[in-house]
């Protein structure tokens, strides 16, 4: 593999570096350039020669003036995507463009995609990519995609090119805070268990293509457990701005969970609010 | 001659010129940026808060907490609750603590001829990522420190967690960095006594001897450290003499020539940020004695980073005992921030040094922001009548490949000093 790293954060890199089972991953894969973890072949190499390699990992915004080892990034993709027999984008920024879309680096986007609109550059590479979006992106979805591949086993891909084993869910799916959605209680407040934060605090999860919530963050963990509002980071909307607040249109907030129309939701809304539930109004640990 | 650096979160081009057999000058190019600060212009103050952890993949968490507490600067008055504030030292701390890590097994080690052990640097940095996971949600890029506290609200289940992680962290740096008790090595204050146990550490320090680089990576021996916590102290020293009456306007960031990286003096003089320093300013028995002895060079430096990690597992345990679960994670700030038209600054300790924030608000939407980061105090790319900390560190040598390892105990982090 070789992990090729474009305007980027490294970010993906180190989120990978928490895959837990790292021995046996490196006992199955082997990097011909990582770059932090040391492979055979130094960067001069990578760019000056082509190195026989499967699968090429593209992290970061792609931009037309871009370098790495003074070679434009564009011209190490077109020159590695001819030999490999897979590509990835890892992370949000290769995928749509992500943050970094909006430094000053020209015609910055995703290998496919500028945030949501399909692109031409790389049309050509369309059958060879599946893209593993977040910012970062989850170390288990990278790691399995990539076993996945190494397997052969045929994945079925989005519209965005993700992998429907891991996109097909949304960041809603398992939240913890499930139960205050449903009836909506949205009196959450931060620094608390308690309340969905899809009614005040912007969350996205519920139009959020990932699996935060399946697939726990380091094992442990993810934001909305946590009490932090999802921000959206595997869409091709990321990131949105004033990420804090629900945007609404008269009350009714402006992004509604994924297939839920406005009056559906009006009417959903007029129900729930009919029951109070003594026991999602109290602390949770209360009597 | 131009060396291409890599595997610094980014690359970075040394040029150096000999005179004679002697590198008298190094030109440090680093040639990418992102330009994070333009991005954030015009946005809502929060968003800083999500977009600031990608300043960096490595040391996300600390641009988190330098932005967080920049805008709550913004107040004239806010307040936070003592829980808030430790359980956010703590997630900065564990972030030191696997940034350590990484860069003794991955880029460290190496560079002295050993096999890069990746599952070394994985293991422990895993369990401080978990401990983070669990107040923050995940690790990386986790934006779980708001203005006005924290976003979680952690049980005293979560604190037993947190304190495996810990043990289980400190295990792993008794059997393999030094193999001795922590409580032992905390108190220590001789080097000799490293010198001779078994481990990783020590390991290579006796290499750096046998291969006589005692003499290597000297710089100015002048040192700064502006983020301040319950362990940290600010301050300045240079040589033996320490001062704490040290002031951030006194920072200045110039414009590089040569390199997208931008210099930061104090009062015009460069100084050496990192673990190092703060364990000069904190007085660190055992980093005192290695200064003592071999002065600012690679040695003290290695040691300093390396033994700030039990230094850290340990007062972080400390805090733990402190955390009041009855207190409030978050309290709202009495003025909505979209109202607020201020300006205002930060500083803590990032694994490589101190990290400065500085934002200015109108009417909640970010007009101006700036971030100075540690990487470039230390690999500032000055002039040959004025060298950079990095610089200093690498002239008098006579090959490069010394000068790569030497330039790389400063802990290089191209995406930071670019930003
Ligand atoms: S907090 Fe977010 S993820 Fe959790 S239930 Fe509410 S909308 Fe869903
Ligand atoms: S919860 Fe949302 S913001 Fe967080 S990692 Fe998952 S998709 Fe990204």
């Amino acid at each position: 593999m070789l992990w090729l790293s474009s305007i980027a954060c490294n970010g993906n890199t180190h989120s990978f570096l928490n895959y837990p089972f790292m021995e046996q991953f490196l006992n199955d894969f082997e990097f011909i350039y990582h770059p932090v973890i040391d492979s055979n072949y130094s960067l001069k190499e990578i760019v000056s020669e082509t190195i026989a390699c499967d699968i090429m990992l593209i992290e970061g915004t792609i931009s037309d003036d871009f370098k790495r080892a003074d070679v434009l990034v564009v011209d190490i993709i077109k020159k590695y995507a001819k030999i490999v027999k897979k590509i990835v984008t890892v992370g949000t920024c290769a995928t749509f463009g992500g943050i970094f879309k909006e430094s000053d680096y020209e015609n910055a986007t995703g290998l496919h995609f500028d945030r949501n609109k399909p692109i031409d550059s790389f049309k050509n590479l369309l059958d060879k990519t599946i893209s593993v979006s977040g910012c970062p992106v989850h170390p288990e979805t990278l790691v399995n995609t990539l076993y996945a591949i190494k397997k052969s086993v045929d994945l079925q891909l989005d519209n965005f090119l993700r992998p429907k084993e891991f996109y097909a869910y949304t960041v809603h799916n398992g939240c913890t805070r499930n139960e205050y959605f449903e009836y909506k209680v949205d009196n959450h407040k931060y620094g608390e268990l308690e309340g969905c934060m899809f009614y005040d605090h912007g969350c996205q999860a519920p139009f959020t293509h990932a699996s935060c919530n399946k697939t726990l963050w380091n094992e442990v963990n993810s934001k909305t457990r946590a009490g932090m509002p999802c921000v959206g980071c595997t869409e091709p909307t990321f990131p949105k701005e004033n990420l804090f607040n629900t945007k609404k249109n008269m009350g009714i907030p402006q992004d509604l969970p994924i297939g839920v129309g406005k009056r559906t939701y009006l009417t959903l809304a007029g129900i729930t609010k009919a029951f109070t539930i003594d026991r999602l109004e109290k602390k949770l640990f209360d009597d | 001659m131009i060396e291409l650096i890599e595997k610094i979160e980014g690359e970075a081009k040394l040029n150096f010129s000999f005179a004679g057999e002697e590198i008298d000058f190094v030109d440090i190019e680093f040639m990418t940026a992102r330009n994070i600060e333009k991005i954030l212009e015009g946005k809502s103050a929060l968003d800083a808060l999500v977009i600031n952890p990608r300043v960096c993949g490595i040391c996300g968490h600390a641009h988190l907490i330098a932005t967080v507490k920049a805008l709550e600067d913004c107040y004239e008055n806010i307040e936070i609750s003592k829980k808030a504030e430790i359980i956010r030292e703590l997630t900065l701390t564990f972030e030191l603590i696997q940034n350590h890590f990484k860069w003794f097994y991955l880029t460290m080690r190496p560079l002295f001829g050993k096999k890069q052990e990746v599952l070394k640097a994985t293991y422990p940095t895993q369990l401080m990522a978990k401990a983070i996971a669990v107040f923050g949600g995940q690790y990386p890029h986790t934006s779980y420190a708001i203005v006005g506290g924290v976003v979680c609200d952690i049980t005293e289940i979560d604190i037993i967690k947190i304190k495996h992680y810990i043990e289980e962290t400190i295990k792993f740096f008794e059997t393999n960095l030094v193999q001795a008790d922590t409580k032992d090595f905390l108190v220590c204050d001789n080097v000799d006594k490293v010198l001779k146990k078994n481990g990783d550490l020590p390991d290579i320090l006796r290499e750096i001897k046998k291969k006589k680089y005692l003499d290597h990576g000297k710089s100015y021996d002048r040192f700064i450290a502006f983020g301040e916590n319950s362990y940290f102290t600010k301050g300045k020293s240079h040589k033996t003499i320490t001062t704490h009456n040290i002031s951030i306007d006194y920072v200045k960031e110039q414009d590089n020539l040569n390199s997208l990286a931008k210099n930061v003096t104090y009062k015009d003089k460069y100084y050496e940020v990192g673990p190092l320093a703060r364990a000069m300013i904190n007085k660190v028995p055992l980093v005192k004695d290695s200064h003592r002895r071999y002065g600012d060079n690679i040695f003290s430096r290695i040691i300093a980073r390396v033994c700030e990690i039990p230094q850290l597992l340990n007062h972080s345990k400390e805090l733990l005992e402190k955390l009041d679960l009855s207190e409030p994670s978050y309290i709202e700030p009495n003025i909505d921030i979209s109202q607020i038209n201020a300006s205002g600054e930060s500083a803590v300790e990032a694994a490589r040094g101190s990290l400065i924030h500085k934002v200015e608000l109108e009417n909640g939407i970010i007009k101006n922001y700036e971030i100075i980061t540690p990487t470039q105090w230390n690999l500032g790319n000055g002039t040959r009548e004025n060298l950079g900390v990095s610089q200093q560190a690498m002239v008098g040598l006579k090959d490069v490949k010394t000068a790569e390892l030497v330039f790389k105990t400063f802990d290089v982090c191209s995406v930071c000093t670019t930003h």
